[in-house]
């Protein structure tokens, strides 16, 4: 994000894409009605009547997967009209003329055709978002989780660009990440091309750094990203570059990943799997060893929010006998490993890290207890350097200074609807559930309040077509699998368009998903779009049986202990 | 003058995100005493049972509950004599004496009353054919709860108020007769 969480509330108009604060993150959700409550414009781009989409002054609902034209219609409203700051053009960006020619043909007109919003009502939203004295742009997983998301991501930021939305107040664009600490496991590298600090491993100066620092010989070599992983086992014929062993560390790819069938192919195939985990899941079910792991209020660390900003977390409960905290398990395996890795605390890592980043030198602990939030950059480790809310300021991150203009034409989705499987789905969030629900699933209050088999969210003129009725038991399937989940029939979704959450383990969604189309820069898949046919079961009574049968053996399967009345 | 007229929890729909954090809320509350439900989800041992219903349609999304109606429909078709009106004129149900009848939803005309499992001592009620017993299930008003009610207290978007009318219609009724008193002056 280039501007902090709290800034939100300040904002004069938000343009929020594909970002459902409600059901994704209702804290970051309460600053954005407290923005309109302050008398902020909203004007939101979502598929689906969301929470902000109803408080919004404009709801673009454009058809999934057409993101691009809209954002290009709108930034060809704003030059066509001359709504352009010319000046922030001319002094701080490169590349604009290209830009202007990609955009030139999206005309709102043309762009309706995609993506089935009115011409007037991108043309009113451009002119609205360009006439704003300050304008924040906040995206979320509806720009990410397809084939063509980062350029997506890079045409939002132009449209920053040409109306000078950088660099100052409540302003900038904002990626409201996913998950918690999602952020933070990026910062601290666990991405395949980065050490911690985005400090690329190809680069030969890093690569010294970091073996000076640690004493070991390091790779150049861009590791595998996490989508590529079924493929690099299953498809790869070269036995040394095949993968092997998988170490999987608070994650449960076999629910969260797309096509849920080619991971668990995976994961059967794969010589050795190591499960480092706080509750049993669906993937733990393939290890080989499994290692208890410690829940957040269980261990000291460091947090990064979406904002850049760093937070300690404390430790408020011991964990249980003989379970030792994450850090130690991975010391004693580095160890067992042949590298000799000893650290006393939380904070002994912490400053080795900060030391290693530039970006990061100047947040350290004592720095964290004194101010509870510091945002990166925060290159000193003298008190006056409090970090940075606003990014941007004054010169952009390039090496030259400049922003840097970039669209690109629109590419539908991979699997379109079609005869056989004639409608569209989506992976979605929920209130209540977080991300695959290890640890929100073995909440009782929360799984008392929505449990299997989940939903699937129709307009009730598809419901009618098929006969069923909501609540009903449907069955959803595509060429790469199949689930059962209950109707939720609501005028909130558009025709031929239906969304799933995507933490139930019957009604899982992504039995569906499709795991082969990454967008080429991020690897992320394209959850967002498939095509699937809904069934209806004549036999409500059987399919019910199906899914009480099936959660009971799961759970058991999963060792979870009954307590109380659990049945009711 | 006539008498007090009875509290209600009032919504503001352009505020409510549809968190839910006021059913859960509810519930706790009102399970602290008889059902251990305490602060950490590992005291949940029964069935959650709120007394306020969050609805979502496409215009609107908000908890709907219980308004104290003065000439209370509920209670009206109560043939139980389970619904009773309080000290402080909130309409309140004796889930001992209702045995689920259903006339109190039928009679609602809001959709704040639903037909709910009872709990005690950390279980759910059961009957002899082991149905759970279930009964009539409303807002109180947290009456009795120190601090009033739970789901004002955590609302995250102070979506939600409690509506006292005596005091705000002697407000507003002295506005209006300032404002008019004003205009005649001026």
């Amino acid at each position: 994000m280039t501007m902090g969480v709290h800034e939100i509330e300040d904002a004069k108009l938000i343009f929020n894409f594909g970002y459902n604060g409600a059901d994704s993150h209702p804290i970051v959700q309460r600053r954005i009605v407290r923005a309109k409550q302050k008398g902020a414009t909203i004007i939101c781009a979502d598929p689906r009547v969301t929470e902000c989409a109803r408080i919004a002054d404009v709801h673009m609902q454009l058809k999934g997967g057409t993101n691009i034209a809209l954002v290009n219609a709108m930034c060809n409203v704003v030059y066509n009209e001359g709504l352009v700051d010319q000046k922030f053009i001319d002094e701080k960006t490169v590349d604009y003329d290209a830009f202007v020619e990609v955009i030139k043909k999206y005309t709102p007109e043309y762009a309706e055709t995609i993506c089935h919003v009115p011409a007037e009502t991108i043309r009113k939203a451009a002119r609205m978002y360009a006439k704003a004295p300050s304008a924040m742009i906040l995206y979320g997983m509806g720009v990410c989780q397809f084939g063509q998301a980062v350029d997506v991501v890079k045409a939002l930021g132009s449209l920053a660009l040409m109306t000078g939305n950088y660099g100052k107040p409540a302003s900038g664009i904002g990626p409201v990440r996913g998950q918690n600490n999602v952020q933070g496991a990026c910062d601290m590298g666990a991405l395949p091309n980065n050490y911690p600090g985005y400090q690329n491993v190809t680069k030969p100066e890093i690569q010294e750094k970091f073996e000076k620092a640690w004493g070991v010989k390091l790779s150049n070599k861009v590791g595998v990203p996490l989508t590529h992983v079924p493929q690099r086992v299953l498809e790869e014929k070269d036995p040394k570059k095949q993968l092997h062993a998988y170490y999987i560390f608070g994650e449960d790819p076999v629910q969260s990943d797309p096509d849920a069938e080619e991971v668990r192919e995976a994961l059967e195939k794969l010589d050795f799997v190591v499960v480092q985990d706080i509750f049993m899941n669906k993937t733990a079910e393939f290890a080989d060893v499994i290692l208890p792991g410690t829940s957040w209020n269980e261990h000291d660390g460091v947090y990064s929010c979406c904002d850049r900003g760093f937070q300690r977390i404390r430790k408020v409960l011991e964990p249980p006998k003989g379970v030792k905290l994450d850090w130690e398990i991975i010391c004693e395996i580095s160890t067992a490993m042949g590298y000799k890795m000893k650290y006393k605390n939380t904070e002994e890592i912490w400053n080795e890290l900060i030391d290693l980043c530039p970006n990061f030198a100047g947040a350290t602990y004592a720095k964290l207890e004194k101010y509870g939030n510091i945002q990166w950059p925060c290159r000193s480790k003298d008190d006056s350097d409090k970090g940075t809310v606003v990014l941007h300021q004054g010169k952009f991150a390039n090496p030259d200074g400049k922003g840097k203009f970039y669209t690109a034409d629109w590419r539908p989705p991979q699997e379109l609807e079609n005869e056989e499987y004639p409608l569209s789905l989506s992976t979605v969030r929920e209130v209540g559930h977080y991300s695959v629900r290890t640890m929100t699933g073995n909440c009782r209050t929360l799984r008392n309040l929505e449990d299997e088999p989940g939903w699937i969210q129709m307009n009730p003129a598809d419901c009618e077509k098929l006969g069923i009725k909501h609540g009903d038991l449907v069955k959803v399937v595509n060429k790469r699998g199949w689930c059962i989940t209950r109707c939720n029939a609501t005028e909130r979704v558009a025709k031929g368009a239906t969304y799933m959450t995507y933490q139930w383990w019957i009604g899982c969604c992504n039995e569906l998903t499709i795991g082969s189309n990454l967008d080429p820069v991020s690897n992320t898949p394209e959850y967002k779009y498939c095509n699937c046919r809904v069934e209806k079961l004549d036999d409500q009574a059987k399919a019910w049986e199906y899914v009480n049968t099936e959660y009971k053996s799961i759970r058991e399967r999963m060792g979870i202990k009954m307590v109380g009345k659990e049945a009711v | 003058m006539t008498e007090n007229m009875s509290c209600y929890v009032l919504c503001d729909p352009n505020k409510c995100t549809g968190c839910k954090a006021c059913e859960l809320a509810c519930f706790a509350e009102h399970n602290k005493e008889n059902n251990d439900v305490a602060y950490t989800v590992g005291t949940v041992t029964i069935p959650v049972t709120p007394k306020l219903y969050l609805t979502k349609t496409e215009k609107y999304c908000m908890p709907v509950q219980c308004k104290h109606c003065e000439d209370a429909p509920c209670l009206n078709a109560c043939k139980k004599h389970a619904i009773y009106r309080d000290e402080n004129k909130q309409v309140i149900v004796d889930q001992s004496k209702c045995i689920g009848c259903k006339d109190c939803v039928m009679a609602c005309p809001f959709g704040a009353i639903s037909i709910l499992p009872v709990s005690d001592n950390g279980a759910v009620l059961l009957q002899k054919d082991k149905e759970c017993v279930k009964a009539a299930s409303k807002c109180d008003l947290c009456t009795g709860i120190e601090g009033g009610p739970a789901c004002v207290r955590v609302c995250p978007n102070e979506a939600l108020r409690l509506v006292d009318l005596n005091e705000e219609q002697l407000a507003k009724s002295i506005a209006t007769a300032n404002s008019l008193y004003d205009s005649r002056l001026s």
